[in-house]
């Protein structure tokens, strides 16, 4: 059986995905949730396998719901589902360990789709997200005053990740990349979710050394 | 005429006295030289015991003969008197000539008449004015030849006119001169020692020379010069530069050693004055008083010149100085003026003792600090010590030589040296002043400029951030309260019509928001953003997709404004191939045509038919496509043909199209 947490704030929304979710995952069990609070209560009680996170609450951001989940289940995967297709919306929610994201607007058909390609392991990559990763990385990679490599391990792009961010970003979907790369579909899924593991990686390693500069930690 | 030549030739002739040394060596008027050292031995040997009158036989030129030459007379007839002629009833007494009053005649306050006899072959033979030359009178004088009133030095009773350091030259008038035997009557006024503070005051008479005025002049003339007009210049000098260094160092109190040394100046060139300054409108005791307190007031200013020059300064000294400065007249006054003399050397020991010593803790000072002005400042000072001494000694033992007059210059022209150097350090310091100043404003206008240009761009920044911020909550608005209704629409309304209305409105919505958020967009990553939308569309519409950009590197940038009309034009676009068209390949191609921006559409459908192209523009967006490129700047072109598909050209100024709307 699985177990899946639906946080959204809109009732019918909720209720419309929720019947999306049966449509996919006959078997799951659903637990729903209205605000970032009541999310974060269930996170500590119940092991997900999946988990459908909107952005925008009454109470709070739902990236703090993907960082909780995180943090405490590393084995689930948080998809964010919203109406911001934006990157500034999005990245956070990727950097805080978000596996990929669905845009609440589109067709029934599509969603119940892209659901399916990212619960098999095919998270969805824009060229806008992609530019942003590859923005992130290339600033990382800079030297920086304080040595972050000697604390953290320093996690930097494949040649081939970074390849496909390139192309990623150039409007080229994920198969044409495949086909470009003579790679086949399930290698060019792994680079994604791989490029979106650093991510996750490198951006928690970024926040506790920020923390520990910060005072919060250490001693 | 023979036996007159004859005569003259030396000084072994009875009664003619020839003076072979010199004028020029001026010695002592009235110490020095005593008769029967010279080379004059001999005459004056005899001129002692000579009857009276005392005869004087003068080499003069008869009848167009060779120049006479001047004698120098050392002897005669002196009778203290204060008669109005030569006392002839009393009975001289022969003196040597220097005579001072304060050896000869010690406590005498004179008047002492001197007589000289003189022979001449009369004036039509000497056929040139005599003069009479006296190097040293003091006080005054008055000169009668044979009876006549000749010549008055100035007042002959208090305040007498000080003629001390001047020279005088007396011409004798042809018209008086007899032949034979001529009496010169000389009447002498003048103070005893114990009654002035400076020897050189002290009365008597130097020895006398008679001769030809054109050759005893340039000799008056030179000795004027040193005794009368150098410290005339001196004064002057001392007046101007001291007077302005005062001022200087008065009006910044921080280089007090200015107003010192100022003082210290103007105080020299007061003292100086009495040296030329014949007629002062007090008798002999106040001037010689008035002058004696001065000295204490010189050393004040000089020892704290030296000692704030150094950086030094004693409270102690502040206070005993200007005490000094009372005592001094203070203790001349109460001693008298019979005990002047005696106290004014004391004082003027004692206050040169002091003075030295405040230069020596000066030297040192400087020497220690290394400064660069220890060695020209060493030898100024040691210059005006070493004049100072000399003065000294010339006063105390009376000798009064060339030297005496050369140190008695030394030490101002050493002063003026002094106050130069202090102006080029003073015109130094401020040039450096000026310097640091003119940077300092020169950093201030940087520093002025910099805030506010940091303060404009903050501004700027400030206007930025609440714009940015506004948008934000405006987009925010939009999207949790309009994107949830139109979402909710979206998934509930039954129909599917209002469905994909919904869905249009809040991809509309989110582009608007986009448009009102966005920045400036890389042309590059536009079309690569416009690439997957197109080619996913048009792939899941079972539409073959192809897609050409321009190969090289794109640097413009569009508005987020064009880029999202640019987006709404191109959906648009697609969406009518999708639905409309038809076809089974559709190319989208972007380039850059003379810097405009041009997309390309094109599918192989079954285009639009002319004779519906107007009333198909409405269900087809044409119109708001070509309105949207239009409010770009821009236009959108449909080709369309049966046959032939549709080609939708849209052609966007970059340049333009870049600017914030």
């Amino acid at each position: 059986m699985m177990n899946i947490l639906l946080l959204e704030d809109l009732p019918q929304i909720r209720a419309w995905l929720s019947s999306l979710v049966m449509q996919v995952f006959p078997d799951a069990q659903i637990a729903e949730a209205a605000r970032v609070h009541d999310a974060l209560g269930l996170v500590s009680a119940i092991k997900f396998d999946l988990a459908l996170v909107d952005l925008g609450l009454p109470d709070g951001s739902g990236v703090d719901v993907v960082a909780a989940l995180r943090e405490h289940q590393p084995e689930t995967q948080s998809v964010v589902v919203t109406i911001h297709d934006d990157d500034e919306h999005l990245f956070p929610a990727l950097q805080a360990g978000a596996f990929g994201y669905i845009l609440k607007e589109q067709a029934r058909e599509l969603i119940v789709e892209q659901l399916q390609r990212i619960s098999q392991g095919e998270p969805p990559l824009s060229p806008s997200i992609a530019r942003r990763v590859m923005a992130y990385f290339a600033a990382k990679s800079k030297p920086q005053p304080m040595s972050a490599s000697s604390v953290v391990p320093l996690v930097s792009l494949t040649e081939r990740e970074t390849e496909v961010l390139l192309r990623v970003a150039k409007g080229y979907t994920l198969p044409e990349i495949g086909v470009q790369l003579t790679l086949s579909r399930h290698t060019i899924a792994d680079y994604v979710k791989q490029i979106y593991r650093k991510l996750n990686v490198s951006s928690r390693a970024e926040a506790a050394l920020e923390a520990q500069r910060m005072g919060l930690f250490g001693r | 005429m023979r036996h007159k030549r004859t005569l003259s030739r030396g000084p072994r002739a009875a009664g003619v006295l020839h003076n072979p040394r010199p004028m020029q060596r001026a010695c002592h008027p009235f110490t020095a030289r005593r008769p029967g050292r010279g080379p004059v031995a001999a005459s004056l040997a005899w001129l002692r015991h000579c009857v009276l009158p005392l005869l004087l036989g003068m080499h003069v030129a008869a009848a167009g003969a060779a120049p006479t030459q001047s004698v120098r007379v050392h002897a005669a007839q002196a009778v203290v008197s204060d008669s109005a002629s030569f006392p002839a009833e009393a009975v001289p007494q022969v003196v040597d000539l220097p005579d001072d009053w304060s050896l000869s005649r010690p406590g005498s306050n004179g008047p002492v008449w001197y007589r000289v006899g003189f022979t001449t072959p009369g004036p039509q033979e000497l056929g040139e004015l005599l003069a009479l030359y006296i190097e040293n009178v003091c006080t005054n004088l008055e000169v009668y030849l044979n009876g006549q009133l000749l010549h008055r030095g100035g007042r002959m009773h208090e305040p007498i006119t000080q003629n001390c350091n001047h020279p005088q030259l007396i011409g004798l008038p042809a018209g008086l001169i007899a032949a034979g035997t001529n009496m010169l009557d000389i009447k002498v006024v003048g103070h005893e020692l114990a009654r002035v503070s400076s020897r050189h005051r002290a009365g008597g008479l130097s020895a006398l020379a008679i001769g030809p005025h054109s050759q005893l002049e340039p000799v008056y003339a030179r000795q004027r010069a040193l005794n009368v007009t150098v410290p005339q210049a001196v004064s002057a000098t001392l007046l101007l530069m001291g007077g302005f260094m005062f001022v200087l160092g008065w009006m910044n109190r921080r280089e007090s050693h200015l107003a010192y040394f100022g003082a210290l100046s103007v105080g020299w060139a007061l003292v100086e004055s009495r040296l030329w300054l014949r007629d002062l409108p007090f008798d002999n005791a106040v001037s010689e008083l008035l002058l004696c307190a001065m000295l204490p007031l010189l050393a004040l200013a000089c020892i704290q010149f030296l000692l704030r020059y150094a950086q030094y300064r004693s409270r102690l000294l502040d206070i005993a100085l200007p005490l000094q400065c009372l005592v001094v007249p203070a203790s001349l006054l109460l001693a008298g003026p019979e005990r002047l003399h005696l106290l004014a050397s004391f004082w003027y020991a004692a206050l040169a003792l002091q003075t030295l010593a405040a230069a020596a803790f000066y030297l040192r000072t400087e020497y220690h600090a290394r400064t660069r002005s220890f060695w020209p400042m060493a030898m100024l000072l040691g210059i005006a010590c070493v004049a100072l001494l000399v003065e000294y000694l010339s006063q105390h033992l009376g000798v009064r030589s060339d030297w005496t007059l050369v140190a008695r210059i030394a030490t101002p022209v050493m002063m003026v040296l002094v106050g130069l150097r202090l102006l080029q350090q003073q015109g130094r310091a401020l040039q450096v002043a000026e310097q640091s100043n003119a940077q300092l404003e020169q950093r201030i206008r940087e520093a002025t400029s910099e805030i506010e240009r940091n303060f404009a761009q903050l501004a700027e920044l400030r206007v930025e951030k609440v714009t940015e911020r506004e948008r934000k909550r405006i987009a925010a608005d939009l999207h949790d309260d309009l994107g949830a209704k139109l979402l909710t629409i979206v998934h509930t309304s039954e129909s599917e019509r209002i469905s994909t209305l919904a869905r249009e409105a809040l991809e509309e919505m989110r582009l608007s928001v986009r448009g009102l958020t966005g920045k400036p967009v890389q042309l590059i990553d536009a079309m690569g953003d416009w690439r997957a939308e197109v080619v996913s569309r048009l792939r899941q519409a079972g539409i073959e997709a192809d897609w050409q950009t321009p190969a090289d590197e794109l640097v413009q940038t569009l508005s987020a404004r064009a880029f999202v009309q640019t987006t709404r034009i191109l959906r648009e676009s697609v969406s009518n191939v999708i639905k409309h068209s038809g076809a089974s390949h559709c190319s989208v191609g972007c380039s850059i045509v003379d810097g405009d921006l041009q997309i390309l559409v094109h599918d192989n459908g079954q285009g639009i038919p002319m004779e519906v192209d107007g009333r198909l523009d409405r269900g087809h967006g044409m119109a708001s496509m070509k309105q949207r490129a239009k409010q770009l700047q821009g236009q959108c072109l449909v080709e369309s043909g049966p046959g032939y598909g549709t080609v939708i050209r849209l052609t966007l100024p970059l340049n333009r199209a870049t600017e914030p709307a």
